[in-house]
């Protein structure tokens, strides 16, 4: 037996540690968490006449934070729904109505809407528009937590990067429905997205990016457009484990992955 | 011989390495400056003009003003057009009538203009909060603004100082450059709110328009009074 070797197992079992690990990374990396909260008056589709048409705003009201502009517009695309809706651009909205719904000035209560629709030059702009329902959007995503760190080097041979970073991020927003003709509250979506990102840098960097927004554009569109369309909220929707029926003014959540 | 050539390669790449050195230093002086000429486009205003025929002065100053800063990082922002365009259109869609004007006028040139109004805007201050500051991923710009208004006889009606504010946030954007010019604008877009919605509501200004309705009223009485007597002697 003397001078036997056996053919190295050291790394064989490394590279398939290694292989593990990032398989777990990337996992793990990749996920999110979803809660929604669901509110609506009717359990029936909003009604939506014919040249009718919805805009979903962003606040952008508070000092500390603003609805990022990207995400209502891709709120938008999702409820737009490859055209079965109309849904007005919020900047081209906010353009045809300036001032009166710049930061400043914009309504926060329904109260202050209908008293901006009794000013007869905004009520025309609305109709002449066909402007029904209006969503607000308020939240942000940020980030909440970072450790680990990595650098990286250049050098006439080549470079290279060595580390580990992770991130955690969660998106938080609450869309309310107000409906313009009627003037009242239709329903309200809350969404609360959590996610955790890594970079890993073993020579070249490996990131695992948790698409923390992008699953609450999904979630809250999906959830929107179930307040336009049948069956919207169910469409696609990548955070809805087991459908179930709607229920009226019962709020529910639910989660996934 | 051979060593005039020596010297001469030696000559030419001290040349060419003072060459690099000073353009890798202009290329770092420049990367650690921002300069920025704002661009922006602002919508016509949602709103009635009031029945008043105003003349804009906006002189050189005003449309060439530059901002410039050297705290820790030298900063230029160029919004002198982008003020006078913005300026230009609010006014516009305020009064029913307006004229632009490079001085103020004297009160004779005014009556013959027909002008009930003239308005001097002045930049006052400018600031700016930039991420390398306040350590937060935010551009915040800060405008604020004196309107001189004067009345057709050049007599000072009101002094108006209002403050705009406008931020952004960096991840939107590709460049500070760009993060800046986004701040500008929207501290501009809300400047044009406070103009659009505040100008008739300055307690001066306010009065003012309330003495031309009273004038415009007394004014109607007398015709209508004369018309009557008029047609009485008739």
């Amino acid at each position: 037996m003397k001078g036997y070797h056996s053919p190295q197992p050291y790394p064989f079992s490394t590279a398939l540690f290694s292989l593990a690990l990032l398989l777990m990374l990337s996992l793990a990396g990749c996920s999110t968490s979803t809660v929604i909260d669901e509110y609506r008056r009717t359990n029936t589709q909003l009604d939506l006449n014919k040249g009718e048409k919805v805009v979903i705003m962003g606040r952008r009201h508070a000092g500390e934070y603003e609805t990022e502009p990207d995400f209502i517009n891709c709120i938008s695309n999702k409820i737009a729904s490859h055209g079965k809706l109309s849904v007005v651009p919020e900047q081209e909205f906010l353009d045809s109505f300036y001032p009166w719904f710049e930061p400043r000035v914009a309504p926060l209560k329904l109260k202050r809407m209908s008293r901006m629709l009794e000013e007869p030059i905004i009520a025309e702009r609305v109709k002449a528009l066909g402007i029904r329902y209006m969503v607000w959007v308020d939240g942000n995503t940020e980030t909440t937590d970072k450790s680990g760190s990595f650098s990286c080097a250049i050098a006439p041979g080549g470079g290279g990067c060595f580390g580990f970073a992770t991130w955690d991020k969660a998106s938080i927003y609450e869309a309310i429905v107000w409906d313009l003709k009627q003037l009242d509250e239709k329903g309200r979506v809350k969404i609360e997205t959590k996610g955790s990102s890594y970079l890993l840098a073993v020579g070249a960097p490996i990131p695992f990016i948790a698409q923390v927004q992008s699953d609450a554009c999904k979630g809250i569109g999906n959830r929107l457009k179930g307040f336009f369309l049948h069956d919207g909220s169910q469409q696609n929707n990548p955070n809805t484990l087991t459908p179930e029926p709607q229920k009226a003014s019962i709020p529910r959540s639910n989660s996934g992955s | 011989m051979e060593y005039m050539k020596i010297t001469g390669h030696r000559t030419h790449i001290a040349y060419v390495t003072a060459r690099l050195t000073l353009v890798i230093v202009s290329l770092l002086l420049a990367a650690c400056s921002t300069n920025v000429t704002v661009s922006g486009d602002y919508p016509s205003a949602l709103t009635n003009p009031l029945p008043y025929h105003v003349g804009l002065v906006l002189n050189d100053s005003f449309t060439n003003y530059t901002f410039e800063s050297s705290k820790e990082q030298d900063v230029t922002v160029m919004l002198g057009q982008s003020q006078t365009k913005l300026f230009e259109q609010v006014f516009t869609d305020i009064f029913s009538n307006k004229s632009r004007l490079q001085t103020v006028p004297s009160p004779s040139t005014s009556n013959t203009n027909n002008l009930d109004l003239i308005i001097v805007p002045h930049m006052e201050e400018v600031q700016l909060a930039m991420p390398f500051e306040t350590r937060l991923n935010v551009f915040e710009v800060w405008l604020k603004y004196n309107l001189q208004v004067f009345n057709s006889e050049g007599e000072p009606i009101a002094d108006w100082l209002m403050s705009s504010y406008g931020k952004t946030q960096t991840r939107f954007l590709k460049s500070e450059e760009a993060a800046l010019n986004q701040a500008t604008t929207a501290a501009l877009r809300d400047a044009g709110v406070r103009l659009i919605i505040g100008f008739e509501r300055i307690p001066e200004i306010r009065n003012w328009m309330e003495q031309q309705e009273l004038e415009a009223r007394l004014k109607g009485t007398q015709e209508d009074a004369k018309q009557l007597v008029e047609s009485g002697d008739q």
